[in-house]
């Protein structure tokens, strides 16, 4: 776990918001790549989500993980048209994945910074909001239909969100904290984000 | 395999790595000839065997790869393991998850063979009976006991090794016959979610039990009534087994805590005597103690039960929420494929009707009402279950198990017990959560601070099919996990708390005033 605090949330959902200059080369994945070359994929698709979301991939892809939560949201993500120009920033420099956040949530391309924003609100929320969607609300007065459409991406996502462990919560109906926890004062959030 | 070679696989494990927090030797303070103290009654004493078998080898023509253990005779006479032995190394390359599993597996095999094996020692699948079958460990009252002997009628203390034969049943009484107490819990699954109907209208049969270890800590300190509950202090810990440990600080190898949980359909001796030999087969007498336990009685009645279910609780060193091991009979249900039709591979199953082809009942449904059973233990009416297994392992983890049971079936061949198969086993797969969960548990402090005290199952969810047919899928809280619904387990008392994963403690009663 690498810092992760509520200031870096913060930094990353304000990130979401900025602005700038940058274009992407799309192109068109075939879909008769390798099994191992989307694994080499997934693995940058969770180094990128880690960049954008300021949660360390070890949180967001344990080495020992039965849930496996990612591999549905990259499964998820990849269905978006922008998915591959996307990629194709964190492919360029695979090793300084902060500076392929940056520049995908400044891109010029705004379906490339809108997807980003739809991987950032999945990895909280658990949810896919379509990235144009989330483009057409992102206006003053926002655009309807308010708020915008989402979907629960499964069961598993919607008690993954990180969303209700940087609250030091839990998503309505599901906890596995202990029994008589809501008659106490919620463990530390280190506990619940380390 | 119980030598330094299997403790140094064990140690080089993901798990076992760990730092070693367990119930250490007596110090040599302690051993002063001069003034002896009275040494504190152990209720997890040291086992002269602790099965340390690990399910991967190194390769002797690879140096640093691993290769199968084999599945050998050996195996049969190894005895049971105080806890499981894991690596992140194994078959799979890049595969942790996948080794553990397989590791995980390979441990439960080999409880289902130590406890299923003769109480009179004898090899298991040789017993006298048809197919080789006998008497086994966990039905000898000197090793298990079960719950309706513990959690005794207004909390009255427990004592081992008894045989409580009610009077109703005393002239069927007779050697190895098994005494089967009655009540809701005995033919109604977890959270009242209904009773189980064979393809011969029979009720299904659910039987819990007990290892002395977790027995002992229950008798110890009162928890088997409601005001001994309320009087005990600090939170629950059943104890854990290990292997044995060397170096500086050596201990012995200790079972733990374990607790069974047993289903049985009913066999005609007549109707069904071509299948004797197809089950492991118990008689038990069957006690209706009467209202409120059941509608009928007190009467009691005799059965040949044929186990379908077994699925055992062993709390062990590195799995403070109890490592959980779930068999089933072969012929139980077919399995759902990955396109969601219905695998039929048998003719004839214990509970669907492979036959059915018009009107058939809807697929995993609770029967009508009324549930209570009389003395024929017979099904009001036409009505069967169709009960299907529903996929929710992941696929690899089907694979991997469908090859150990081959191989273990392979085994067994010729005997009751190659009927019987492993659904897998679900073990807490975060390893930093667990050692933080252990060192409060040695600290004697509540797991409050823990965010998530299951650490993580692997599997995510099992469900046996014939104990938890109701709550099969794959949806947080409401689908069938053993440690996620064990870990909302509490005492009996008011105001309740965690009873460390088990369910036992809630059918204490109250002691007469």
């Amino acid at each position: 776990m690498t810092g992760f605090t509520r200031r870096k949330i913060l930094t990353g959902a304000a990130a979401t918001a900025a602005g700038a200059v940058g274009s992407a080369n799309l192109t068109t994945q075939t879909a008769a790549q390798t099994t191992a070359a989307d694994d080499a994929d997934r693995a940058l698709f969770i180094a990128l989500s880690a960049a954008l979301t300021g949660i360390a991939k070890e949180r967001l892809s344990p080495a020992v993980d039965p849930i496996q939560i990612n591999r549905q949201y990259f499964a998820q993500a990849k269905t978006d048209p922008a998915f591959d120009g996307l990629m194709q920033i964190i492919r360029a420099d695979s090793s300084n994945p902060a500076a392929a956040a940056e520049k995908v949530l400044n891109s010029s391309d705004s379906n490339i910074k809108y997807l980003g924003r739809s991987i950032i609100l999945m990895w909280y929320l658990g949810v896919w909001y379509a990235p144009k969607k989330l483009e057409n609300f992102n206006s003053s007065p926002p655009k309807l239909p308010y708020p915008p459409p989402d979907k629960v991406i499964s069961p598993a996502a919607y008690t993954q969100g990180w969303t209700w462990r940087v609250a030091q919560a839990h998503p309505m109906g599901y906890s596995e904290l202990l029994f008589g926890y809501w008659s106490k004062e919620p463990p530390a959030l280190d506990a619940f984000i380390k | 395999m119980r030598n330094s070679r299997s403790l140094a696989v064990a140690a080089i494990g993901v798990l076992a790595v760990s730092a070693l927090i367990g119930w250490s030797m007596p110090s040599a303070a302690q051993k002063r000839p001069s003034s002896p103290p009275t040494p504190a009654r152990d209720i997890n004493p040291p086992v002269a065997v602790c099965n340390s078998t690990p399910d991967t080898i190194p390769d002797p023509a690879q140096p640093g790869k691993r290769i199968a253990q084999p599945i050998a005779a050996k195996l049969l006479t190894s005895g049971q393991p105080c806890q499981q032995v894991v690596n992140t190394e194994g078959l799979l390359d890049g595969n942790p998850l996948g080794n553990l599993q397989r590791g995980f597996d390979f441990y439960s095999w080999l409880t289902f063979i130590a406890m299923n094996s003769p109480t009179d020692g004898k090899t298991i699948g040789q017993g006298p009976r048809p197919g080789g079958d006998a008497f086994t460990k966990w039905e000898d009252l000197a090793n298990f006991r079960p719950l309706g002997d513990v959690m005794l009628a207004n909390g009255a203390k427990p004592t081992w090794g008894t045989r409580i034969v009610p009077p109703e049943c005393k002239r069927l009484d007779g050697p190895n016959k098994i005494i089967f107490h009655l009540g809701e819990e005995a033919f109604n699954q977890p959270f009242k979610t209904g009773p189980l109907i064979d393809q011969d209208g029979n009720f299904a049969l659910f039987d819990i039990l007990m290892n002395r270890p977790m027995y002992e800590f229950i008798a110890e300190n009162g928890l088997y009534s409601k005001q001994g509950q309320e009087k005990f202090k600090g939170p629950i810990g059943f104890p854990p087994g290990n292997n044995p440990v060397a170096g500086d600080k050596p201990e012995p190898g200790r079972m733990g805590a374990i607790m069974l949980k047993v289903s049985y359909r009913i066999l005609d001796p007549e109707k069904n005597k071509d299948l004797i030999d197809k089950f492991h087969t118990s008689d038990a007498l069957i006690y209706f103690p009467g209202p409120p336990a059941t509608k009928t009685g007190p009467a009691c009645v005799e059965k040949k039960l044929g186990l379908v279910g077994f699925h055992v609780g062993h709390k062990t060193r590195f799995a403070p929420q109890w490592v959980w091991t779930s068999f089933e009979h072969v012929s139980n249900v077919p399995d759902e494929a990955p396109d969601g039709s219905i695998e039929k591979k048998l003719d004839r199953y214990n509970f669907f009707n492979a036959k059915c082809t018009n009107d058939c009942p809807a697929v995993n449904d609770t029967p009508p009402q009324p549930w209570d059973p009389d003395t024929s233990l017979k099904f009001k009416g036409p009505y069967r279950s169709q009960v299907v297994r529903t996929r929710m392992l992941p696929g690899p983890v089907i694979d991997e198990v469908a090859k150990l049971n081959e191989a273990f079936q392979g085994l067994l061949k010729g005997t009751v017990w190659e009927n019987y198969m492993l659904l897998t086993t679900q073990w807490p797969s975060n390893r930093a959560c667990v050692q933080e969960v252990q060192k409060l548990e040695q600290e004697k402090k509540d797991l409050m601070t823990v965010i998530d005290p299951t650490c993580a199952p692997a599997p995510t969810y099992l469900a046996n099919t014939t104990l938890e047919t109701y709550s099969q899928g794959k949806v947080p809280l409401a689908s069938s996990s053993c440690m996620a619904c064990h870990g909302n387990a509490t005492t009996q008392h008011v105001p309740a708390t965690a009873s460390d994963f088990t369910f036992i403690l809630e059918k204490a009663q109250s002691a007469r005033r």
